[in-house]
């Protein structure tokens, strides 16, 4: 049976969609800015987070009405938490992408620094982990969020491996230390872009069974079926 | 803010009506300014103020015996049936007449103020004689006329399909929900200006008072609504302003989501979540 | 300790003295109960077969025709040679007609109201209680409609309920003599139909009054004010949507008041009753001629029987036929009643 408020809870998702969209054009456009060392992209993109901060208020302001109004329960008490969750997640991803873009600024106007390869790399992982965990939200495909959990450490072991590289050459090199070090906190932003990602799949897997598997052993327990995807680098977490 | 020129992004984010502020410009159909209403020697309000929006749903909530049903059954004089019963003070307008004036129709007043009750109360007649009882009453004839009214009625509740077979069949014959959705389609048949709903889904089961409320939030569209209800969830789901009444006083009156949510009052906030007294 | 075992055993009956009392109380109330049933039957049994003797005949048509189509006749008996004859009235005298000369001498008892029939009694007691019943039922539901939905409660309107409740306690006599001085005197009706109707009326008025009042108030308060509510006055609600649910309570009250009405002889015996009268009640010269004219009744004929004639073996068939008739015309009338109330409650089921 339809009811009057259902177009509410569309509402709802579909602005959930679009900050999550929001959030990697946000996060591709300031790796662009980095890589192209465009200052305008990267001013465009420190501009563009009010965007998401705006999205953030909204939903939230959504999710308390629907709450207060339309007394939500089972999977729509989900779909109104994890949103709240996940809109909040999206945000901070949007701050990274600020963060990155702020330095990407800093550091174009200054010599490069040899050392970019990999952070497309992981940027492109951490973005490709993002936009799965949000297809699971459209398709409430809890498998696929378990591939996204299990891609995290990938990033990690990039994270770490990039940081003892950066740190050898600013021992090699000291007058790079601070543009190494502008390279480490991207490399850092990304990071936690992707385990914004990875909590992401988790509210999705929370929205789709009602399990909370977050701080448990069950994302390396259960193997979704036909997973392809090629053995972790490195010894994970 | 500036439009960013990143690519896709699908279109800027609507602003959802519902979360916007009281529309200002709603019209008060109702006005109860100061109004004192007594049962005999006992006062069952005191000095209620408030102004009823045109097209909107009011909810009116509180502890039994707090007054919401009297201040109800005054909005269309179903109250001067009691012996005793009387407005003490103060008035109680619709579009700008004191409805207690003595030169004021009382029959004109209930055609323009519909009313549905807390128990259906179907006659015990066919669903198309319920319909029509307001028009027949009144003196109409025309059975084409009767027809008509009779179906737009029924769609306006949302029980022409349910019912369109069986028109000359006793409304008794109905299921609890489709009788009081009989009940509001007899209501809008003499196209009144105002619903009056008392606790209209009190002696329904969910299914049926999720109907009742759909319908509600159609009717809207046309009819200024006020409804008196015990069940909280049901003011937060379909009233767009709600007051709560107290031992014959208003409390709080605001919008549905502000007393639901940020009370200003404790009183208020104690009742709604559940914890009076 | 094994709960299970102590369980079981507290389901298996013991007798307790609240048992024993439960069982006795049980037979008393259901032996009272057949005490009451098997005196009525002793009486419907008793009229039934002794009334039925006279009412009905073994060959064709089976029914006692005279009896139910002609008026009462005085019996003759006589000795004829050497038969014994029963004669009525017209059947005697053209014997003696043609029997002049043979009849001197002959002894011939008469015997009064024993010969003919009780058709203008049958006719008079339809005609009072409808009359009396409808006069009743317009009076008495208008009271009841203004009781029960116009007048605000107060001190007067108890006094008034007080004074119909009391007026159902007036022994019927009492109404008898009432309607005599104020109908038959006063108004100056002389014994008539009119006067026995207002009489009969007044006196079943409370059980009508009190069980419409009762029927309207049974009438859900919904319905009144789902009426109001649409813009119907006070009085279209009533005629609407409320007296016709209480019709099958107010004609359940109708029943009751059928069989007093029909029952009693003490109220039309000074008011409507005549012991004989030779017309019957439309051979009138003039139509207003109907309402002042008296008729003969049922209960008032059996009471004469019963009573103030001679008692003998031919009276007593008179006797337990008039109440044979009488009983069944009382629960024919009765029974039209329960009809329509059953169809109307059919209609107007709530």
């Amino acid at each position: 049976m339809k009811r009057f408020f259902d177009a509410e809870l569309e509402n709802f998702r579909s602005h959930l969609l679009q900050m999550g969209e929001r959030a990697i054009d946000q996060t591709r456009l300031a790796m662009r800015s980095l890589t192209d060392a465009d200052l305008a992209l990267a001013d465009k993109v420190i501009a563009g987070d009010d965007e998401l901060d705006r999205l953030e208020v909204q939903i939230d302001e959504e999710a308390i009405r629907y709450m207060t109004l339309r007394g939500p329960v089972a999977s729509e008490l989900r779909l109104i938490v994890v949103g709240m969750k996940a809109s909040h997640d999206l945000e901070r991803v949007g701050d990274e992408a600020t963060g990155i873009a702020r330095r990407s600024r800093k550091l174009a106007i200054e010599p490069r620094l040899e050392l970019y390869a990999d952070l497309p790399r992981m940027a492109n992982i951490a973005l490709e982990m993002l936009r799965d965990a949000l297809d699971c939200f459209v398709q409430e495909d809890e498998h696929k969020a378990l591939s996204v959990i299990r891609r995290d450490p990938e990033v990690d072991n990039l994270n770490r491996l990039l940081y003892r590289r950066l740190t050898s050459f600013m021992i090699e090199k000291p007058e790079t230390i601070s543009r190494a070090l502008e390279l480490m906190f991207i490399s850092k932003s990304i990071e936690r872009i992707a385990d914004h990602a990875t909590n992401i799949a988790e509210e999705m897997v929370f929205l789709s069974k009602g399990e909370d598997i977050r701080h448990s052993d069950l994302t390396k327990q259960i193997a979704p079926p036909g997973d392809s995807a090629p053995p972790l680098p490195g010894n994970g977490k | 803010m500036s439009e960013p020129a990143a690519p896709s992004t699908a279109a800027r984010p609507v602003t959802v009506a519902a979360a916007a502020p009281a529309d200002p410009a709603a019209r008060a159909v109702i006005e109860i300014d100061d109004v004192d209403f007594s049962y005999g020697p006992s006062r069952a309000l005191h000095d209620i103020s408030l102004a009823i929006h045109e097209r909107k749903v009011t909810a009116f909530i509180g502890p039994s015996g707090c007054g919401k049903s009297t201040l109800l059954r005054c909005l269309n004089r179903m109250n001067d049936l009691i012996d005793g019963a009387r407005v003490t003070g103060g008035e109680i307008r619709i579009d700008g007449v004191n409805i207690y004036d003595p030169r004021v129709d009382v029959i004109e007043l209930r055609k323009r103020v519909g009313m549905v009750f807390q128990k259906s109360n179907p006659f015990p007649k066919s669903i198309y004689d319920n319909i029509t009882y307001g028009l027949r009453i009144q003196g109409m004839k025309n059975k084409a006329r009767l027809d008509e009214i009779v179906e737009r009625s029924l769609r306006g509740a949302a029980l022409w399909d349910e019912v369109k077979d069986r028109l000359h069949e006793s409304a008794l014959g109905m299921s609890g929900g489709q009788q009081q959705r009989l009940c509001i389609a007899r209501a809008i048949a003499v196209e009144p200006e105002i619903i009056l709903m008392d606790e209209p889904c009190s002696a329904l089961d969910p299914i049926a008072t999720a109907k009742v409320e759909e319908l509600i939030h159609e009717l809207k569209r046309d009819f200024t609504i006020v409804i008196v209800t015990h069940n909280m969830q049901q003011a937060a789901r379909c009233s767009d302003r709600t007051a709560f009444f107290y031992l014959g006083k208003l409390v709080e009156y605001a919008e549905t989501r502000t007393i639901f949510m940020n009370p200003a009052n404790p009183q208020t906030e104690a009742y709604v979540s559940g914890r009076f007294g | 300790m094994s709960p299970p075992a102590t369980t079981a055993g507290m389901i298996y009956a013991r007798p307790t003295p609240a048992k024993r009392a439960e069982r006795a109380v049980f037979w008393l109330l259901r032996l009272s109960t057949y005490f009451v049933l098997a005196c009525a039957a002793c009486i419907f049994l008793d009229i039934g077969l002794k009334g039925g003797a006279v009412v009905f005949r073994k060959e064709a048509p089976f029914i006692n025709v005279p009896f139910l189509t002609r008026a009462p006749e005085t019996l003759n008996v006589l000795e004829f040679e050497g038969r014994k004859l029963t004669l009525g009235d017209a059947a005697f005298r053209k014997f003696r007609a043609e029997h002049e000369a043979a009849l001197k001498g002959v002894r011939v008892e008469t015997y009064v109201y024993s010969a003919g029939g009780i058709f203008p009694n049958i006719v008079g007691t339809v005609l009072l209680v409808a009359g009396s019943i409808f006069i009743a039922l317009v009076l008495g539901v208008l009271s009841a409609i203004y009781l029960s939905e116009y007048a605000t409660e107060g001190p007067f309107i108890r006094f008034l309920r007080l004074a119909i409740v009391n007026l159902a306690g007036v022994p019927s006599i009492v109404f008898g003599l009432f309607g005599f001085g104020l109908f038959v005197i006063a108004f100056d009706f002389g014994v008539s139909l009119l006067a026995g109707w207002l009489t009969l009326a007044l006196m079943v008025l409370p059980i009508i009054i009190t069980a419409s009042e009762e029927a309207l108030k049974a009438v859900p308060k919904g319905y009144r004010e789902g009426s109001l509510a649409l813009g119907a006055t006070k009085l279209q609600a009533i005629t609407t949507n409320v007296l016709p649910y209480a019709l099958p309570g107010i004609l359940t009250s109708s029943v009751l008041s059928i069989a007093r009405v029909a029952g009693e002889t003490a109220p039309i015996m000074f008011t409507a009753a005549f012991v004989v009268r030779d017309e019957l009640p439309w051979q009138v010269q003039q139509w207003t001629d109907f309402f002042f004219q008296g008729v003969m009744a049922l209960p008032y004929h059996i009471y004469v029987v019963a009573s103030k004639i001679p008692q003998n073996e031919y009276t007593r068939d008179v006797q337990y036929g008039t109440a044979f008739v009488f009983l069944f015309t009382v629960a024919a009338i009765a029974m039209t009643a329960v009809v329509l109330r059953l169809r109307l409650r059919r209609k107007y089921k709530w």
